[in-house]
């Protein structure tokens, strides 16, 4: 019996955190656009969900847009290729970090609670710089 | 002709050759700052600190000037028009030690059906929150507990679960500032965030 509620409790609680390790999700995708995930290239749907580690791709006529789960949110521009490279967010105190890595391309971001925990908490890497962001609404371009 | 043919080559060239930086004004006004480090951390670090301004980016200490007259150009206008709307947050009260939303609260729930409906990929936070009785540690575990009460009662009124989850902020986030160990109804409330 009490084995039994325990087994149901447990099944509750994963019933209740369906998506764990999500990120983020997917808003808008146009053009050729794809979410490379390991060895994996999953194409860049509307409703996708993001985990740290994927790189968003977009080809000439390619854009996505995207939300994350501590309020951020991006628009990648054609033509990029942008690494979400470290993602920890704890939803209770909202305190974490979050390092994107811009290799090519161009990126809108308003960044949420995660810039606000800590100072440099989000950080953005370019090939020749890393930036401390500290709020709130900016652009970054990596020409080719 | 000639003159605008040479600045068009010009802005192209910068293109070419360097990473940039546009700081923009808030949504809500005010704006924030991007602090420009060396790729690995150390050195000396330089503040993009006023809105409107673009920093060129590159080895050495980055050049910032203000946007100008010009603004944006249409391909980073384009790009922050791409972005996704702002988080929308509904706040919901229960009558005391139930899952019975009060009267005034009701209403809401088809506001956040119509919220989700008009965005596509939509995701839903449901963040419980409590008042300043008891420890905060218990306040944790109920408000976790009360965000997923009402999860599962959304998802009965057919809210897809597969879009949702929940999150308890415990009493880090009190609508009104209280003492400690203030009875407040208007503190135990669930926040439901449709990104």
């Amino acid at each position: 019996m009490v084995r039994g509620s325990l087994y149901l409790v447990s099944l509750v609680t994963m019933i209740a955190s369906p998506a764990a390790a999500e990120i983020g999700r997917i808003k808008s995708a146009i053009g050729t656009a794809s979410v490379q995930r390991g060895s994996a290239q999953l194409p860049a749907k509307v409703g996708q969900d993001l985990l740290p580690g994927d790189w968003l791709e977009t080809g000439k006529d390619g854009r996505i847009s995207l939300t994350f789960i501590d309020n951020t949110r991006f628009a990648v521009g054609p033509n990029s290729r942008i690494a979400l490279s470290k993602f920890e967010y704890d939803r209770t105190t909202q305190k974490g970090s979050f390092v994107t890595q811009v290799e090519r391309g161009s990126l809108a971001v308003v960044s949420g609670r995660i810039s606000k925990s800590g100072r440099d908490a989000m950080q953005m890497r370019t090939p020749t710089s890393l930036l401390g962001v500290r709020g709130t609404r900016f652009i970054i371009e990596v020409p080719k | 002709m000639h003159r605008s043919f040479t600045v068009a080559a010009l802005f192209a060239l910068a293109g070419c050759a360097h990473s940039s930086l546009v700081l923009l004004p808030d949504e809500d006004g005010g704006h924030g700052a991007v602090a420009v480090l060396s790729p690995d951390g150390t050195g000396q670090e330089t503040v993009v600190g006023e809105a409107n301004s673009r920093a060129m980016l590159g080895k050495g200490k980055p050049t910032i000037r203000p946007l100008g007259a010009k603004g944006l150009n249409p391909r980073e206008a384009a790009l922050i028009g791409s972005l996704p709307p702002p988080a929308k947050s509904f706040t919901l009260y229960f009558v005391e030690g139930t899952t019975d939303m009060t009267a005034t609260s009701a209403p809401r729930i088809e506001e956040i059906r119509t919220e989700i409906a008009g965005r596509p990929g939509a995701d839903v936070q449901v963040t419980g929150h409590t008042d300043t009785v008891g420890s905060g540690d218990d306040n944790d575990v109920l408000s976790q507990k009360r965000a997923e009460e009402i999860m599962n009662l959304l998802a009965e009124r057919g809210f897809d679960r597969s879009i949702m989850s929940a999150v308890g902020r415990g009493e880090r986030e009190l609508q009104v500032e209280t003492e400690d160990n203030v009875d407040s109804p208007v503190n135990r409330r669930v926040e439901v965030i449709v990104r």
